[in-house]
């Protein structure tokens, strides 16, 4: 059976509860589902079938990427500084430089050297 | 007796009327017009004895089964040969570099409460390891997924 025969209740759904989707191939034949859904109710029945298809999510045969759309958008991606972050450490963490992050979050640091934890920065990836 | 051998006679004709009832011609049409309805393309019908044969090239599994289930429940068709292909897939890209998407699923492993769990990413496949309670399980599953991976190792453990 094809991945996408073992995984059609689950496309089948996203068709009937307006989730929007496209598919991909990744690493070894793996289906690789991103798209967005139009509830996070939507998006929950989503995840409860696959458990349902694969209980523990062992197979590493489907990787489910979907997003309710309100989600920020434009390849940003939301850090919550901790104690004994700074600036270079979190740029490290994602392969960037710590300029970029100060870049983006002139609006909340007033000073790249002092971030404060709970402090939500914006990290382009 | 005549009468009864009269009857027998007209429930034969009725009988052999249904049998044959539309022509292949018009099922073809009928296939046609209902795949059409649900909102089916890309498919080729060829109906022969009842039988509808279906061609082409589908985007996806669902669209398939879809296609198949449309053909079936036009009235007169017998059974579906269902031939259709999916539509070759693109290669998945990782949405960021391997170091970027470890530092994104790590954060949202801690942003879900995952954090006795971590992953690494390796050419855009990652491996999840460590335990975290059942009842986190699937979310920490699914906070990882999220991060724009292309490949799953799931080694992670489900605590009590």
């Amino acid at each position: 059976m094809s991945v996408q025969e073992k995984y059609q209740s689950l496309l089948e759904l996203a068709n009937a509860n307006g989730t929007t989707y496209e598919l991909a191939e990744g690493d070894g034949g793996t289906l690789v589902v991103t798209g967005t859904a139009p509830s996070a109710e939507a998006k929950q029945a989503l995840w409860d079938e696959y458990e349902r298809l694969d209980p523990d999510f062992r197979a590493g045969d489907l990787i489910l990427n979907i997003s309710t759309g309100d989600a920020a958008g434009g390849g940003m991606h939301t850090h919550t500084v901790e104690s004994g972050d700074s600036l270079s450490k979190i740029a490290k963490e994602y392969g960037i430089q710590w300029k970029a992050i100060w870049d983006h979050n002139r609006d909340i640091l007033k000073d790249p050297d002092k971030i404060y934890p709970g402090q939500e920065l914006k990290i382009p990836m | 007796m005549r009468v009864k051998f009269f009857t027998v006679l007209m429930l034969a004709i009725a009988m052999m009327a249904a049998a044959c009832g539309k022509s292949d011609a018009a099922l073809t049409t009928a296939v046609n017009d209902k795949l059409k309805a649900d909102g089916v393309t890309g498919v080729t019908v060829a109906v022969k004895d009842g039988v509808a044969t279906l061609t082409g090239e589908v985007a996806d599994q669902a669209a398939k089964a879809k296609a198949e289930t449309s053909a079936k429940a036009v009235e007169g068709i017998k059974s579906v040969t269902n031939s259709l292909t999916l539509k070759p897939l693109p290669v998945a890209t990782p949405a960021a570099s391997d170091q970027g998407l470890t530092g994104k699923a790590n954060e949202n492993l801690k942003k879900a409460g995952c954090g006795t769990a971590s992953v690494t990413v390796v050419n855009g496949k990652a491996t999840l390891t460590g335990e975290v309670p059942a009842a986190k399980f699937a979310e920490c599953v699914r906070t990882v997924q999220e991060a724009g991976i292309t490949g799953f190792d799931n080694q992670l453990k489900k605590g009590a």
